[in-house]
């Protein structure tokens, strides 16, 4: 028994070690000069040099800290209005007297099976039309149709005990009121993962910023990396990384804060 | 009368979501398939309708837009049947060797596998260039000091299937595993503690009790998998460009060069249409086959 508890221990300290090295590596590379990076061999630099990072963050053709920027802003932005509608329609639908809820709540959970490949075309040309393509506009209204939040936050709402409202009626709080008094802080778990979820979706997506940004003020960091990739950045493996470093902490910060939420959340979720 | 009002203010908290709901998702949707019914090129302002003739296109042998769905959908295809056994399989080996360790040091692997899942597309794809670069990437200088030749990771095949899969699995296993984390812990012990008065072998009880207490978060991951899998772009986008030749241009490649590099709105609507109907289809049969073998494995008990 014990024998076989310090084997997996082992051999889950061989894969950890497997599943960090390319992040390390990204790191390590990032700090070494370009003739270093390329001529290989070893693994931390031998003249550690922050060049990489103090070029990209100067170049002008390389707006980081405003891809960075667009990049956080329209996460939270999207994740803004993503907390609030979800959780304002789920309560309701759970909890109120809204007319036609029997329809609207199935209708609403059964836009989760259509493969978003339908509407990603037609979305863009929508916004052609209004003239909004490479604006904040389309990076950030599209994401907020989503209907996993209103799932997840109904199936917490259902179960959400009567008497809590009852007492802030007695009171006498309106709708509102008992929403955003009782209900709201109640959820804050569910709240916290849905935002994080949504976030992280936001901030990695690729193709629909891809197409719907083109220049370069626009770009989010995601997109902005693969222009650098595929045009002057493809030959300085040490700036690439510089590049992804800097994309890559916002993100890790926010999903190794968010980590216990986002877990627990998932379990919450009634995936079953 | 009072019910009415108060009705009406409970819809209002409805609305937001069902403002959005309509705008980007309904007319979307409806507006994608008319789009399909018409000769859509993006830099003319006239779009004739042309009823089914974008669809009759892609199944017509010989033509471009059948060859471009053809070959896109075939790419596709083998992305998926390599990926998602390994995605399933890898991420329950994970989630059972995690919950074997010892509790205290627990949080540390799962994090450990789990971190690269937060991580972009385009990150990940550039830093897997430069792991598996031919010169100076990791990958072939640990191969070089084994004293073997560098491998041609992304240019040839098979080799170019291989390195977006490994790609792909160590990017986006975390999350199964952590699905499959929560589903073991909620097995009952009671089952464990009768199978090991019983004498069972580990591996009796990993196919008695284990599987079939997880089976509907099986379904539920090999369903995700799946959709995930099709829906695959950024890695062969930014890591083979496609290549060698046109050996990994997925589906979704195929459908953005129709639309944005030849412009053809309408013939690209269609063929997401179709691979979106296919998606569709996989996905309930998967749902429908595994839950017939569940209610088969209960008629006989």
């Amino acid at each position: 028994m014990r024998k076989t508890k310090i084997l997996n221990i082992v051999f889950a300290s061989i894969l950890a070690i497997l599943f960090l090295i390319p992040l390390v590596w990204m790191v390590s590379t990032s700090f070494k000069s370009d003739f270093e990076a390329i001529g290989g061999g070893t693994f931390f630099p031998q003249e550690f040099t922050i060049e990489n990072y103090t070029s990209t963050l100067t170049s002008s053709s390389v707006p980081i800290l405003r891809w960075l920027f667009n990049s956080l802003f329209v996460g939270f932005a999207g994740v803004t209005i993503v907390v609030v509608i979800d959780s304002m329609a789920a309560y309701a639908l759970a909890r109120l007297d809204v007319p036609f809820k029997k329809v609207l709540f199935p209708l609403f959970v059964s836009t989760l099976m259509i493969p978003w490949v339908i509407t990603f075309l037609p979305l863009y040309q929508q916004f052609s039309n209004l003239g909004l393509l490479n604006t904040y506009a389309p990076l950030i209204l599209p994401y907020s149709a989503n209907a996993f939040g209103v799932f997840l936050l109904y199936q917490f709402f259902r179960s959400f005990p009567k008497e809590l409202e009852e007492a802030a009626r007695m009171d006498g709080a309106n709708k509102w009121q008992i929403f955003m008094k009782v209900v709201i802080p109640s959820a804050r778990p569910l709240i916290a993962t849905l935002a994080i979820f949504t976030f992280m979706a936001i901030y990695n997506d690729f193709l629909w910023p891809l197409v719907t940004t083109n220049t370069p003020e626009m770009r989010t960091v995601t997109t902005g990396i693969a222009i650098m990739q595929q045009g002057s950045f493809v030959s300085s493996y040490g700036k690439l990384m510089a590049l992804t470093t800097l994309a890559t902490i916002p993100i890790l910060i926010v999903f190794l804060i968010g980590q216990k939420w986002f877990i627990r959340g998932i379990t919450q979720s009634g995936i079953k | 009368m009072k019910s009415k009002a108060s009705g009406f203010t409970s819809f209002l908290f409805v609305l937001p979501y069902l403002i959005m709901f309509t705008l980007f998702l309904v007319i979307p949707l409806v507006y994608g398939i008319y789009i399909s019914f018409h000769d859509w090129n993006l830099i003319s302002p006239i779009h004739p309708f042309i009823g089914l003739e974008n669809y009759s296109a892609i199944f017509t042998s010989g033509s471009p837009e059948n060859r471009v769905f053809l070959n896109g959908l075939k790419n596709t295809a083998q992305f998926v049947i390599y990926s998602v056994p390994l995605l399933v399989i890898i991420g329950l080996g994970l989630a059972m060797l995690v919950n074997s360790l010892p509790e205290k040091i627990r949080g540390f692997f799962r994090t450990a596998y789990f971190l690269p899942f937060a991580i972009s597309v385009s990150v990940i794809a550039v830093l897997w260039l430069w792991m598996l670069d031919s010169n100076s990437g990791l990958v072939n200088q640990f191969i070089n000091s084994l004293g073997m030749d560098s491998i041609p990771w992304l240019t040839r095949l098979p080799f170019a299937w291989i390195s977006l899969v490994i790609a792909t699995v160590w990017w986006t296993i975390g999350f199964n595993m952590i699905i499959f984390i929560n589903a073991l812990n909620e097995v009952s012990e009671e089952l464990y503690e009768a199978a090991d008065i019983d004498g069972a072998s580990s591996w009796h009880k990993f196919l008695h009790i284990t599987l079939p207490s997880i089976r509907p978060i099986m379904i539920f991951v090999v369903i995700t998998s799946t959709i995930a899998s099709f829906n695959v772009y950024g890695q062969p986008y930014l890591m083979t460009r496609g290549g060698p030749g046109e050996s990994t241009e997925v589906l979704l490649m195929g459908i953005v060069q129709q639309a944005f590099q030849l412009r053809q709105m309408g013939s690209a609507a269609a063929m997401a249409m179709l691979m979106a109907l296919i998606m569709i289809v996989i996905s309930v049969g998967q749902f429908l086959v595994t839950r017939s073998g569940e209610r088969k494995e209960k008629n006989h008990a």
